[in-house]
């Protein structure tokens, strides 16, 4: 019981925006909104890839630049598959998570060998031989990409209303759940040691590779089950999906949100997202001469963000609590 | 004392045409302090380098054991009974000194590759980490962060996390340097305790410590050993005086 507790109050930001993501259809539907469904499906998504690639950037401290890759594979697996007419959503999940964990495996040991600017560039490299790979498929629709069918998941209609929503809130409260028990576990710890001080840790006897391997393929996995719910969501799989920008977005989600904080990376994918879609409206009220540009705007708070609170948002505002509680007492 | 635990025999090393290590011969008894002593330049860090492991000798023989480690990782030799302590301290900053125990005690049970329990919270090993601790004089420190400690605490630390797995033979790569004449007493009084606990092969430049320490020594002068022995038959050796105390007389 304690240690099932111990997850939960491990990081209760995070668990109050999976229960907010939870509750939002019950607004939605009262209000007639179901276009900010899809918004906050995709949010989740991303929200979940950076999750993922969170276990590796900052906990980690592996700055890999081609995840998106991963999310890519798992896009194709199931578009593929669906192709082929092996339409089983549970099936293609698995095959899914599988090639990713191989290709994550493959990846992550040829680049592991190298550390700092040469890391990011043969992550990027990789990530880009895939997207050109996917591109060259001309009977996968190539650079056009392909429409595909929603998968068959045998006890769930995922035309049913909001049976979509609900499978991806799972799989964001699944990847929530296995992050706060890895992060904390002895894997974790001695993950988050050689990013630490990683002489040290060799000195004890205990082989770096093996366990950031072990944390890269992990992390390749979330985000391939992101990209095979992102398939069924947009009912249509292109390259577009894995376009390197996307893995930068990935990685400024987290910087967003909070660098090694298990609630940072899903903050950060709701905050990237509000400011994207409003951004631009806020701008035409208060500086209309910028609302075309908000794109400037938006990099101005990227910048101060990451400059004045080091942790992010979430650090931020344990900034500010501690001053408010000193402020107080 | 006992019979040789650590032997090293002709030892070569060359990087491009400086020759760092010529022929160096060295072997630690058992139970023993062996000082390893030479002036800056001599080659200390490059022959502990090819001791640890992470630098390979071009000819010759390490044996931990009676087992040649001359091919083995670092790796290996750790689980086959070398630690080592690092010239600048090497511990884990962003973590408390607890913290630093455990992780040193879940790798000394090989036990760190698993996914579930929180580290942290497992008794079991906060009860071997408490063993690290006290073994230093650390375990009053155990919640503070290690970035918050004194220089002096982290050398401590640095030696707990060296002496963790425990080891046959521990390197010290020079456990007094940077800390203040108090300091230094105190790492001196440590080292001493362990005395008969493990074989310890002891670098330092401050020559009051080497001398209350070591039972014999070896010095090491442009890369070879040219001489080796008691601390009275050091101080009395001619070639010694010359080459390296011989500023002093």
């Amino acid at each position: 019981m304690q240690l099932i507790k111990g997850w939960f109050t491990a990081a209760p930001l995070l668990w109050l925006i999976v229960l907010l993501f939870a509750l939002f259809p019950i607004y939605t539907t009262l209000a007639d909104l179901p276009f900010w469904n899809d918004v906050a499906m995709r949010i989740m998504l991303l929200g979940m890839a950076a999750m993922g690639l969170n276990l590796v950037l900052g906990y980690g401290g592996m700055v890999s630049f081609g995840h998106a890759a991963f999310i890519g594979i798992g896009a194709y697996v199931t578009g593929i598959a669906n192709f082929y007419g092996l339409d089983n959503g549970w099936l293609q999940i698995a095959l899914a998570l599988g090639i990713c964990a191989v290709t994550g495996m493959i990846i992550g040991f040829l680049s592991l060998r190298t550390s700092g600017i040469y890391f990011i560039m043969i992550t990027l490299a990789f990530a880009q031989m895939l997207y050109f790979f996917f591109v060259s498929l001309e009977q996968f629709g190539g650079d056009d990409g392909m429409v595909m069918n929603r998968s068959d998941f045998v006890f769930i209609d995922l035309w049913a209303p909001l049976s979509l929503y609900y499978m991806i809130v799972a799989a964001l409260a699944l990847t929530a759940l296995l992050l706060c028990v890895l992060v904390h576990s002895r894997f974790g710890v001695t993950l988050r040691a050689l990013k630490s001080n990683q002489s040290r840790v060799e000195a004890m006897g205990l082989n770096a590779l093996r366990f950031r391997i072990t944390a890269y393929m992990i992390s390749a996995m979330i985000c391939g089950l992101a990209g095979a719910l992102f398939a069924n969501w947009q009912e249509y799989v292109s390259p577009d999906i894995m376009h390197w920008t996307r893995s930068g977005e990935l990685m400024i989600v987290i910087v967003l949100g909070g660098l090694a904080t298990l609630a940072g990376p899903l903050l950060g994918a709701v905050v990237f997202f509000l400011l994207e879609e409003f951004l631009p409206e806020i701008l035409a009220h208060i500086l209309p001469a910028y609302a075309e540009n908000w794109l400037l705007v938006f990099g101005l708070f990227l910048i101060a963000v990451v400059l004045f609170g080091r942790g992010g948002l979430i650090g931020v505002s344990q900034k500010l609590r501690a001053r408010l509680g000193k402020g107080a007492g | 004392m006992g019979k040789p635990v650590l032997e090293i025999g002709g030892l070569h090393k060359s990087f491009g045409a400086l020759q760092a290590t010529r022929d160096v011969n060295l072997a630690v008894n058992e139970g023993e302090i062996h000082a390893l002593i030479g002036p800056n330049g001599a080659g200390k860090t490059t022959l502990i380098a090819q001791i640890y492991g992470s630098l390979k000798p071009d000819a010759g023989q390490i044996l931990l054991q009676g087992e040649d480690i001359t091919a083995r990782s670092v790796e290996e030799r750790v689980h086959l009974g070398l630690g080592r302590s690092f010239q600048i301290s090497n511990v884990l900053m962003d973590f408390t000194v607890l913290e630093n125990a455990i992780i040193a005690e879940q790798a000394r049970q090989q036990a760190a590759f698993r996914f579930w329990k929180p580290a942290f919270q497992d008794r079991e090993l906060i009860r071997g980490a408490g063993k690290i601790l006290t073994r230093v004089g650390l375990e009053d420190r155990r919640d503070r962060l290690v970035s918050d400690l004194a220089h002096g605490e982290r050398r401590l630390l640095e030696l707990a996390l060296a002496l963790a797995a425990d080891p046959v033979v521990v390197l010290l790569d020079e456990p007094m340097a940077g800390a203040g004449p108090e300091e230094t007493q105190n790492m001196t009084q440590i080292i001493k305790q362990l005395k008969g606990e493990v074989s310890i092969l002891l670098i330092e430049h401050d020559m009051d410590a080497v001398f209350q320490l070591a039972d014999r020594l070896t010095v090491l002068v442009e890369g070879t050993t040219i001489a080796n022995g008691t601390p009275a038959e050091i101080s009395a050796n001619a070639a010694v005086r010359e080459a390296y105390l011989g500023s002093e007389s």
